[in-house]
């Protein structure tokens, strides 16, 4: 089987929101094969210790998407089946939400507009410490809102962070809406390409794309911060939960569940 | 007390290359010798405080030791969640400095002004919060900090009202420190730029005993409450507001104490300050000038005799 699988991933995304009972499923199928490009092909991490002193970073901003974080996690081997199996169940350590005291997990965040700042704090370190470690954060589109993501990109372009791979997940929605309607963005490359940053759009759901990206990103070390904007869709991969905003709050019922887990085995087979 | 300040932290910088100092565009002055000596470690967040502090976390996670200065209102007022989510939640070692507590800044109004300090940042786990009262405990309160590595907020107010103590002191996270003896039952407890006060009060007549609090979380609770134990009455005097400031901790533990010993809390009441003026106008206009904290003692003192 191909590591890090988009459809396994997806998976073991259903069967920890379903033991749950959780939401933010959308939010976290619009960001697995960003995750899956990520940790097959470029973060280099030691299996053996989370904390390796040496490793990329993976910071998850937009920290209410984390099951995807946690399937990737899985299937690198900090977190378990049965952490899987027993999601939300009492006493246990996974969160909704990113939380640093989940191994590989890099920041707290679920709060938005942490992340990117702790990423750069990160890269900024690398860079004193003369590592070529690399630093990914992936933000959510409508997480853009908040005002510390552009305070952390002024500073991460004034200290020349690029080292720094910023991935905007932008699925077009925030939990009320769409963000058209929300809060309008804009064109989100010109932003931050005005901010200074090295600024690409690319299919999210791409894998090729995506990995084309990120190997740009490091062939590009010319002091700019990188962008890459991934053009998603909220619930990929579940022809029923795509692009409808409901999944952001939903939560699986017996009947929802199989047939979502009925069409990502489908898929497979 | 500001020199004292600056020296510690160029002394730490200079024997560690991993502390580094973060500004959010502020310390005019105040860091002239520190870049001069380790311009390498000094680094201007711009006005940006909420990265700022989140820059931070980042570095410390990554082996350094950030301290972070900023005005008081700001740092760690208005960064609160980042402390205590991107700082605190895991115990990373940053060292935050808030200058200007208290009314310090009288002529610039509420905004710059800081008296709720203390109230937000003690409830945060894990942060510890020291308040030192001369140029002898900041040095030993700087000292502290960068031993603890851990989360630590530093509140520095009104820095130019002279030595408390005629030496350099040291003390444990939590331990009170007796500035004067005395035995009339009442015992002022004193934190910042208030321990000077208190201390001119006995000076000039009244027979009390008084303790500096250098640190106000954690406090050593048990020696807290030998010192209430041995007294009929505690007076609490703070340039912050008495909901969740000093007055509030010792209250708080002597009220667990289920004994008879009387609190007195002075600081700032439940409100903003009305006027522009000078730092004594401001103080006396909250009624922390000398005749005013006279005033309220001699009136708890009469309390606790009838």
């Amino acid at each position: 089987m191909r590591r890090f699988d988009a459809t396994e991933l997806r998976k073991t995304i259903l069967t920890m929101a379903y033991s749950g009972a959780t939401v933010h499923i959308g939010c976290a199928f619009s960001i697995v094969e960003i995750l899956a490009v990520l940790y097959r092909n470029h973060l280099r991490l030691d299996r053996d210790n989370p904390r390796a002193p040496l490793r990329d970073y993976m910071v998850l901003s937009k920290g209410h998407g984390v099951m995807a974080q946690y399937a990737c996690l899985h299937e690198l081997g900090y977190v378990s089946q049965e952490e899987v199996r027993d999601y939300f169940g009492d006493g246990t350590r996974l969160k909704g939400l990113a939380d640093v005291h989940v191994p590989g997990v890099e920041a707290t965040c679920g709060s938005l507009g942490h992340g990117l700042s702790v990423a750069a704090g990160l890269a900024l370190a690398a860079r004193l410490n003369k590592t070529d470690q690399r630093i990914y954060v992936l933000v959510g589109d409508g997480e853009l809102n908040e005002g510390p993501i552009w305070e952390a990109v002024m500073f991460a372009v004034h200290f020349k962070l690029d080292n720094l791979v910023i991935v905007v997940d932008k699925n077009g929605f925030q939990a009320m809406g769409s963000t058209d309607e929300v809060m309008r963005l804009g064109n989100i490359e010109d932003k931050f390409s005005a901010f200074g940053c090295e600024a690409i759009a690319v299919d999210g759901h791409d894998e090729a794309a995506l990995d084309e990206a990120f190997m740009s990103c490091h062939q590009h070390m010319d002091e700019r911060p990188k962008v890459i904007v991934a053009k998603t869709v909220k619930g990929k991969g579940v022809s029923f939960m795509e692009n409808d905003n409901a999944w952001h709050y939903t939560r699986l019922k017996v009947d929802s569940y199989n047939a979502a887990m009925t069409e990502l085995r489908e898929r497979i087979a | 007390m500001r020199n004292a300040f600056s020296d510690a932290l160029v002394m730490a910088a200079k024997a560690d290359p991993k502390i580094l100092l973060l500004t959010g565009d502020h310390g005019y002055a105040l860091f002239d010798a520190f870049r001069k000596a380790c311009p390498e470690q000094y680094i201007n967040c711009g006005i940006a405080e909420q990265n700022m502090v989140g820059v931070a976390a980042g570095l410390a996670r990554a082996g350094f030791f950030p301290v972070v200065y900023g005005l008081a209102a700001f740092v760690p007022v208005r960064v609160l969640e980042q402390i205590k989510i991107d700082i605190c939640y895991e115990a990373l070692p940053v060292v935050l400095i808030g200058d200007g507590a208290g009314f310090v800044y009288s002529h610039l109004g509420s905004s710059h002004q800081s008296t709720e300090d203390i109230a937000c940042a003690r409830a945060i786990p894990g942060l510890a919060i020291l308040s030192p009262g001369d140029r002898f405990e900041m040095s030993a309160a700087m000292q502290l900090a960068f031993d603890l590595k851990s989360p630590v907020y530093l509140r520095m107010g009104k820095s130019d009202r002279g030595d408390v103590h005629a030496a350099p002191v040291s003390f444990r996270l939590g331990e009170l420190l007796c500035v004067r003896a005395g035995n009339t039952g009442m015992v002022l407890l004193a934190t910042g730029s208030m321990l000077k006060a208190a201390l001119d009060l006995v000076d000039n007549g009244l027979g009390a005993e008084v303790w500096s609090v250098p640190t106000i979380k954690p406090l050593d609770t048990q020696q807290l409450a030998a010192i209430a134990t041995r007294n009929s009455g505690v007076v609490v005097i703070e340039e912050h507001s008495i909901s969740g400031g000093l007055g509030a901790c010792v209250t708080e533990i002597i009220a667990s104490m289920y004994g008879t010993t009387r609190v007195c809390r002075i600081g700032v009441e439940d409100r903003f300050s009305q006027y522009c003026g000078s730092y004594e106008y401001l103080l006396k206009e909250h009624q922390l000038d000398t005749l005013s904290l006279r005033r309220r003692v001699d009136e708890f003192g009469a309390i606790l005799s009838e």
